[in-house]
């Protein structure tokens, strides 16, 4: 399990090569083929046993900023790459492109706020301090157009694990226990760790075009929603109580055929799993379904609290119950 | 003694209001360090340092404690809820990692959550939560949390660029690191005065602890060190900047007298300074300390300071050279 260097690593969406050279080399040895296409995308085969291909992917990236602008006191201002909320981001620490510059986002003290306390912070007013006091002293170390990534060190706290970037670095870490786990595959099986997924699914269906799949499975990190504040009747899932299970999300209905395949087999072999009640959200499943002549594709997910904030968590029973599942339907001929 | 590695451990030491004894004790150990000085802790925990010397008798205090969170009530499982020590911004709440002391004197983990952006609403979305709908997710440790466990931010100080440095509680570390760095300094001097230096508690509380010293020293001179809002812009006052020297209080809770004297020594010594006007009170513990026993005159010297309350605070090491370069001048001069 790799989830505390993955989710430690800087890949906001765009900016993916720190996380990706980290799976290379360590997938390298492991795998029958590896390359990167020109976008980006990690994508490494092992052998199965029929002549046939399945495509299992996790993004590789996370949401994140840009610099956009310098500012002459030298304060960075920043446009978000995927969903953020400008709530989550106040006090906290952050890096700034190649050189890993460090800097902080601080915000207006609560002593000198009026109305604005309980106003949600326009992103216009969110500045990165890199310590600084003129635009020429910033420009000496950074650039516009550099990533800004939250810089949280992750921790693993028995049966749970907090962290930034859970989603989805906890499927990244899915795909390289599996294919460090020597597991009689089924298919010809194509591990793709994709790019750019917060910014609209971009990535994964340029490979899927090139790989052409029988059937693709997307691992996520995805959605809960069960905090005090919140009525049970609207939450997505509930940690630990396994592998959340998509039937549909935005923009796409799951293959019956896949999403019955996969309860079944979690049934069988008694992993607690349960169905993602909410539809809000898509994932890379999404674009590949509608790859090329269309791909039949599945989602299973590590359900997670405070995804697209600098901290989020899981329970690291639903981590491994996820991984067995998967485990056991790479093993077998999708009922298609 | 080198400033950045007192600063770093002074701000990452624990202590909230109340429970200062962590981060005193480590002042303790710093002061052991300093010839020709004694030192006690007096019943109610505050520390005291004294420096020989024939002339008036001079106070200077820093209070040593900072914010701090309170678990108040348990939710469900892990959740708790909780209340702030110090006003807090909800906004540099959520997403935090808390630190949390049992009772038992273990530590337990407790993260504030923010509901993931997919399953808001239009309503959610528009208000900060407050205090009261914000909840802590403990993820370690809670078989062992009760009511009354205290929590702090969990940031990690560092250096934010040469001059620049950030992490928690520099309000009012810095200051206690000023101190510590004057008394240094008076080394080189034979003072013409009694000094003594006050690390006292609950300021954030509403000053108890100044106040029990100021009474029972009863100095001629009381010099408050403590921080302000730095780099910001507040309606009808000079912005104070970081970087451009200690700002000298000026107001009714400030002996004219003697701030003439402060004011005219740090442009004999080329310190820079800056006036800080000073409404009906300071909101620091000079407000007390001038009124306790009879009356004692009172200076307030702070240290500008960016995103006061907050987990990254920041401060610039050249205020504190030369806050502690003109301390230990007038110091030496008995206060002239």
């Amino acid at each position: 399990m790799y989830l505390k260097e993955l989710t430690e690593l800087f890949g906001v969406a765009g900016y993916e090569k720190r996380v990706r050279d980290f799976i290379r080399e360590k997938i390298k040895d492991k795998v029958e083929i590896i390359e990167e296409d020109p976008i980006g995308n990690l994508i490494a085969m092992k052998k199965g046993r029929v002549n046939k291909k399945l495509l299992l992917c996790a993004h590789m990236d996370e949401v994140g900023f840009m610099v956009s602008n310098i500012e002459e006191d030298g304060k960075l201002n920043i446009i978000p790459l995927g969903g953020i909320d400008t709530r989550s981001i106040i006090g906290k620490k952050v890096v700034v492109g190649e050189k890993e510059i460090p800097g902080v986002i601080g915000f207006k003290a609560i002593h000198l706020q009026k109305n604005e306390v309980y106003e949600p912070p326009q992103i216009e007013n969110i500045k990165v301090d890199i310590g600084v006091t003129k635009k020429s002293e910033a420009e000496s170390k950074v650039r516009i157009g550099d990533f800004v990534a939250f810089s949280v060190e992750s921790m693993n706290h028995g049966s749970w694990f907090s962290g930034k970037a859970l989603d989805d670095r906890g499927g990244c870490s899915i795909l390289m226990d599996i294919i460090y786990s020597d597991i009689d595959l089924y298919y010809d099986t194509y591990f793709v760790f994709s790019v750019q997924e917060e910014l609209g699914l971009r990535g994964a269906g340029v490979s899927a075009e090139k790989v052409n799949p029988d059937l693709a499975i997307v691992i996520e990190t995805t959605t809960s929603g069960d905090n005090p504040e919140f009525p049970p009747d609207r939450r997505s899932t509930e940690l630990g109580k396994g592998p959340a299970i998509t039937f549909a999300h935005s923009g796409y209905v799951v293959d019956e055929r896949l999403f019955k395949w996969i309860i079944d087999t979690a049934r069988e072999n008694s992993i607690p799993y349960q169905i993602k009640r909410r539809t809000a959200g898509g994932t890379d499943a999404r674009r590949i379904a509608t790859t090329l002549a269309g791909i039949p594709s599945a989602v299973i997910s590590i359900p997670a609290r405070y995804i697209h904030s600098p901290m989020s968590i899981i329970n690291l029973s639903d981590y491994d119950n996820t991984l067995k599942l998967v485990s056991i339907l790479l093993t077998k001929e999708a009922k298609l | 003694m080198i400033i950045t590695d007192t600063l770093k451990s002074l701000s990452s030491v624990d202590g909230p209001s109340g429970y200062e004894y962590r981060a005193i004790d480590l002042i303790k150990e710093e002061l052991k360090k300093i010839p020709n000085i004694s030192f006690e802790i007096d019943q109610l925990g505050n520390l005291i340092a004294k420096r020989e010397g024939q002339g008036k008798k001079i106070a200077l205090f820093a209070h040593t404690d900072e914010i701090g969170f309170l678990l108040t009530r348990k939710e469900s499982d892990n959740y708790w809820r909780f209340t702030t020590i110090g006003g807090i911004d909800p906004k540099a709440i959520i997403s935090q990692r808390i630190k949390i002391y049992t009772r038992e004197g273990s530590i337990a983990w407790g993260i504030v959550g923010m509901l993931e952006p997919h399953l808001q609403t239009e309503e959610t979305r528009k208000k900060v939560p407050s205090l009261d709908d914000l909840f802590l997710d403990i993820v370690e440790g809670q078989d062992k949390v009760n009511i009354g466990d205290i929590g702090v931010f969990s940031s990690e100080p560092f250096l934010l660029s040469e001059r620049y440095f950030t992490g928690k509680a520099l309000d009012n570390r810095v200051s206690c690191v000023t101190l510590l760095y004057t008394l240094d300094l008076l080394n080189s001097f034979v003072p013409k005065s009694e000094s003594y230096f006050v690390f006292n508690i609950r300021e954030e509380d509403g000053s108890p602890g100044a106040k029990t010293v100021a009474y029972r020293l009863k100095p001629d001179l009381a010099i408050i060190l403590d921080v302000t809002h730095g780099d910001v812009s507040i309606p009808s006052m000079p912005q104070i900047e970081l970087g451009k020297g200690p700002a000298l209080g000026i107001g009714p809770v400030i002996d004219y007298g003697y701030f003439e004297k402060l004011k005219n020594l740090a442009e004999n010594i080329s310190v820079n300074y800056q006036i800080e006007p000073l409404g009906g009170r300071s909101g620091t513990d000079t407000d007390l300390i001038q009124i306790t026993r009879g009356g004692i005159p009172t200076l307030l010297v702070s240290l500008p300071l960016r995103y006061m309350h907050t987990p990254y605070e920041v401060v610039n090491i050249r205020d504190i050279e030369e806050t502690a370069r003109l301390l230990s001048y007038f110091i030496a001069r008995g206060g002239e």
